[in-house]
């Protein structure tokens, strides 16, 4: 039995989208309740912190989910495996909804922070060029109809937007910006209080879980689609 | 408590707004994205069923996804 075969990757997607949607709520209700209730407001920025609790899990999953994307594509132009097109046409419209997110949640925490909802700061100016890589990548299915050329043009995108990647995570070290540095680091030590890792780490979990239920969603349809399109050359 | 969990020190108004424009965005995009699903899903079955007794037992024992799509399209009607 070949588990990468469609048909068996539709069936695993079925059986997963049923059990995150029976765990979501539950999830989504703890991490909400411990980002607006139970962890302590920040010394300097007092409550307004809170809103740290959507805008960086949704900056982590623009990021993360573009990265995905590229190196995908990259993959996709070695060994031309049809799946991971579909994997990453699948991906594209979550990073970009999440990158909106982070983008509004960011300035609206500007206000109280900055003293303005915008300001055309490195960080800020770098994700929202990431926004217009995600709808470049996200209209390029839509408007070339030539499945082959809008996967090669998809991956072009994609590959030259990797380069964004960096420069969003590094543009508060290279240039002097109002947006402040990670307070989060895989190597090395952080500087957040546990009592507020925690909330923020669940509310990562929560939007992960959600992102792996829309990309479940969005694959399945994509199969059907395929199989919809094929369905008389099997007859 | 009900009050500084609504107001949080002025605050109130950017937290909820935040958190009320993120959960929105997100409610919206799933039911976008299922609605979706349900259409092509529909329009799957909707062929399947459009075709002879004899294509059609053709296509379901060739597909899985198919026939699955076609067994939990009929559970929900």
């Amino acid at each position: 039995m070949n588990f990468f075969h469609n048909s068996n990757i539709f069936i695993w997607v079925e059986k997963l989208i049923a059990f995150i949607n029976s765990i979501f709520f539950a999830v989504l209700l703890a991490a909400l309740s411990f980002a607006l209730i139970f962890s302590p407001p920040d010394y300097l920025q007092g409550d307004s912190v809170r809103i740290m609790y959507v805008h960086v899990p949704a900056a982590w999953i623009s990021l993360a989910s573009f990265t995905c994307i590229a190196l995908l594509s990259i993959l996709n132009f070695i060994f031309k495996i049809k799946n991971f097109t579909l994997v990453a046409k699948s991906i594209a419209p979550i990073g970009f909804v999440f990158t909106c997110i982070a983008i509004v949640t960011g300035s609206i925490w500007g206000q109280p922070t900055w003293g303005t909802f915008w300001a055309w700061d490195a960080r800020i100016t770098s994700m929202v060029l990431l926004g217009i890589f995600y709808f470049v990548f996200i209209a390029t299915y839509k408007l070339i109809s030539k499945e082959e050329t809008a996967n090669k043009v998809a991956s072009i995108v994609a590959i030259l937007g990797l380069i964004n990647i960096p420069i969003i995570k590094y543009s508060v070290e290279w240039w002097s910006t109002l947006h402040q540095p990670a307070s989060i680091k895989i190597a090395g030590s952080s500087t957040i209080h546990s009592s507020m890792l925690m909330p923020l780490l669940l509310m990562f979990f929560t939007l992960l879980l959600y992102c792996a239920l829309i990309f479940l969603m969005k694959y399945k349809t994509e199969i059907i689609r395929i199989k919809k399109k094929n369905l008389y050359r099997k007859i | 408590m009900i009050n500084s969990l609504i107001f949080m020190n002025g605050y109130g108004i950017f937290v909820w707004s935040s958190f009320a424009i993120t959960f929105l965005i997100c409610a919206i995009f799933y039911f976008k994205t299922r609605k979706t699903l349900k259409k092509y899903e529909k329009e799957f079955v909707e062929e399947i069923e459009a075709l002879s007794a004899e294509k059609k037992k053709i296509v379901l024992e060739n597909s899985k996804i198919a026939s699955k799509v076609l067994t939990s399209n009929n559970k929900t009607i």
